[in-house]
């Protein structure tokens, strides 16, 4: 099979010609050895070997904290206009894409955010082929979520296979031809199979809450909300409001929530519905392996690893996940 | 529709109902869904610019005109201001949200409807769209409890529907010392024993409750002994809903979700969820 490649000695080129279509984020490995994902301005390479970076790219499509609303005495409650800015995110997972369509499940379809909406149409997502690690699970736990973009690089021998899987993405490599050499030989399989594939997991009834499993896990849980951060599909977020001190305007702001932390589930009056920790890691691990609502079914975890890395106890949901979801079923 | 976009209501008129309870009467848009179109239990998202956004069930029934009736309990970082809100300021709406009580499954039935405290407020909305089809519906028996008899709510017309024969009414309050100077025929008692005593015919009763969520329990049992289904039983959820719209991610009951799927849940769809009843 012919394949259009990219050789490594070329990515510079690569990434200063798509630089031509909008501003390119990809991973970065930063002076103190963290990975983010980070502007790639001329000389800044992306680590495209880094498992992971720290957080995921949902912080270009919901800000940690963003004005949702203004309001003026004159306009009432209106939503704040944002030009779309054309965004190529390079060098993503198959977990951080399958994170993406898991999003766009919740904040697109017949009643669209706004805010997510624009972002999202104007975000123009790459792909990268990865070697998961002993933190990833994508590999055993197949998800109905499917891992789509709209260019993907798959590693070959000093270079990568380059790939266009939308129109935008076809627009993209016909722009960057003359970089690409054509080379026969197979693809090598890559973890994007891992997604896309169950159709969705099987009913089952809810969790025991009286296993003592729960109880022992929140025990080592300090709810400090570390993994909620770095997750691609937590997406929960408290809304809050500031008036002016002029006392006819305000602007209303939604900010990243965590399931973990007391606040989340407290109403007015101060009841709380998920009183103690088991109650709060339950909550979580619910709608990791099971979903809510309109996506119940569909597990939000995409096996990326981060929570794993980022827990300062190192609590891993994986055995427990095993053991009530049934490895990979 | 732009579910994100909360339209302005202005403010008729404030009634107080009780020490921190009052009736606030809006008008918003004419025609617009969130004051025309909604079942009772559904839910509207109220802002008071400035101060924020809070879910607040229906009151009353839907209009033509744009008015809306809500009954707030000033004890939130925004109902505590809208204690001072006056006929003229502007508040803004958005909804209706969620799922209300099933109003075409009752048709034929007898009600029971159950409330406790500010429970009374999307029970009264219930009880109206009941009340104007009177002939379609069999008895309509309402128990309501509150802590004194001073937090009864719309007690002088629950009163006055029993008086033109409408209702059957239970009143109680929780302290005895309270209820000297209380309404007609009110009781000192528990809400869930107003069921010890009363009878109704099992395969034709549907309860639909709304109160503390510490009484669920004893009133799902109370009523599972007077030979009621949990598929005949509804009752409404209190979440934390900040969206409205399924998105933010407070307000699950195991599988659901209280703002699309709920906040009205048959006892059926509870069962062995954890947190449903409590």
């Amino acid at each position: 099979m012919v394949a259009l490649c990219i050789a490594n000695s070329n990515m510079a080129f690569l990434l200063e010609r798509l630089q031509q279509y909008g501003d390119v984020h990809g991973p970065v490995r930063g002076d103190d050895g963290v990975v983010r994902f980070a502007a790639l301005t001329p000389g800044v390479l992306p680590d495209l070997s880094a498992v992971r970076t720290l957080l995921s790219p949902k912080k270009y499509l919901l800000h940690p904290l963003e004005t949702i609303l203004t309001y003026t005495e004159l306009s009432g409650y209106q939503v704040p206009l944002e030009e779309p800015r054309h965004l190529i995110l390079f060098g993503l997972h198959p977990c951080d894409l399958a994170g993406i369509s898991y999003l766009d499940r919740i904040f697109l379809g017949d009643d669209p955010d706004p805010l997510y909406a624009t972002r999202r149409s104007a975000l123009t997502l790459i792909g990268v082929t990865c070697s998961p690690d002993e933190f990833c699970s994508c590999q055993i736990s197949p998800s109905p979520l499917e891992a789509a973009s709209d260019m993907f690089l798959s590693s070959v021998d000093d270079g990568f296979a380059v790939t266009s899987t939308s129109s935008r993405g076809a627009e993209l490599l016909a722009g960057v031809k003359e970089l690409l050499v054509e080379r026969d030989g197979d693809l090598p399989e890559d973890t994007r199979f891992f997604f896309g594939r169950a159709t969705s997991i099987q009913e089952r009834p809810d969790p025991d809450p009286a296993l003592p499993e729960w109880q022992e896990y929140a025990e080592h849980c300090l709810g400090c909300g570390a993994c909620s951060l770095c997750c691609p599909t937590c997406s929960c977020f408290d809304v809050l409001e500031f008036g002016a001190l002029d006392g006819g305007s305000a602007e209303r702001v939604r900010r990243w929530d965590n399931c973990l932390f007391k606040s989340h589930a407290q109403v007015a009056g101060g009841m709380s519905f998920r009183k103690n920790r088991a109650e709060r890691f339950r909550y979580r691990y619910h709608h990791k392996y099971r979903g809510f609502g309109p996506l119940q079914g569909i597990p939000a975890c995409v096996g990326c690893g981060r929570c794993r890395v980022a827990c300062p106890t190192g609590l891993d949901l994986r055995p427990l996940a095993e053991q009530l979801e049934g490895g990979g079923s | 529709m732009n579910n994100s976009l909360p339209l302005p209501a202005t403010v008729l008129a404030i009634r107080s109902l009780s020490v921190d309870t009052s009736l606030i009467t809006l008008r918003t848009e004419s025609n617009h869904p969130v004051s025309a179109a909604f079942l009772p239990g559904q839910f509207l998202e109220l802002s008071l610019p400035g101060f924020g956004e809070v879910p607040i069930s229906y009151c009353g029934l839907p209009s033509s005109d744009g008015a809306v009736e809500l009954c707030i309990r000033h004890v939130g970082h925004v109902t505590t201001p809208l204690k001072d809100a006056h006929p003229g300021d502007v508040l803004a709406v958005r909804g209706p949200f969620g799922r209300g009580f099933p109003l075409s499954t009752y048709f034929g039935q007898a009600l029971l409807l159950i409330a406790g405290g500010l429970g009374l407020a999307p029970l009264r909305s219930l009880l109206l769209a009941l009340l104007k089809q009177r002939d379609s519906f069999g008895r309509i028996i309402v128990l309501y409890g509150a802590r004194e008899t001073g937090a009864l709510l719309f007690a002088d017309e629950l009163l006055e529907m029993k008086k033109r024969g409408g209702i059957e009414l239970q009143l109680a309050v929780d302290h005895h010392d309270q209820c000297l100077d209380g309404p007609p025929g009110c009781r000192v008692a528990l809400l869930p024993a107003l069921l010890d005593q009363l009878a109704v015919d099992p395969e034709r009763t549907f309860a639909s409750i709304c109160g503390p969520p510490v009484v669920y329990p004893y009133l799902v049992s109370g009523l599972r002994q007077l030979g009621l289904g949990n598929v005949q039983i509804h009752l409404s959820l209190e979440r934390r809903m900040k969206c409205g719209i399924g998105r933010c991610g407070h307000c699950a009951v195991g599988n659901r979700l209280c703002c699309i799927d709920g906040p009205v849940f048959s006892a059926e769809e509870l069962a062995g969820i954890e947190g449903g009843f409590v």
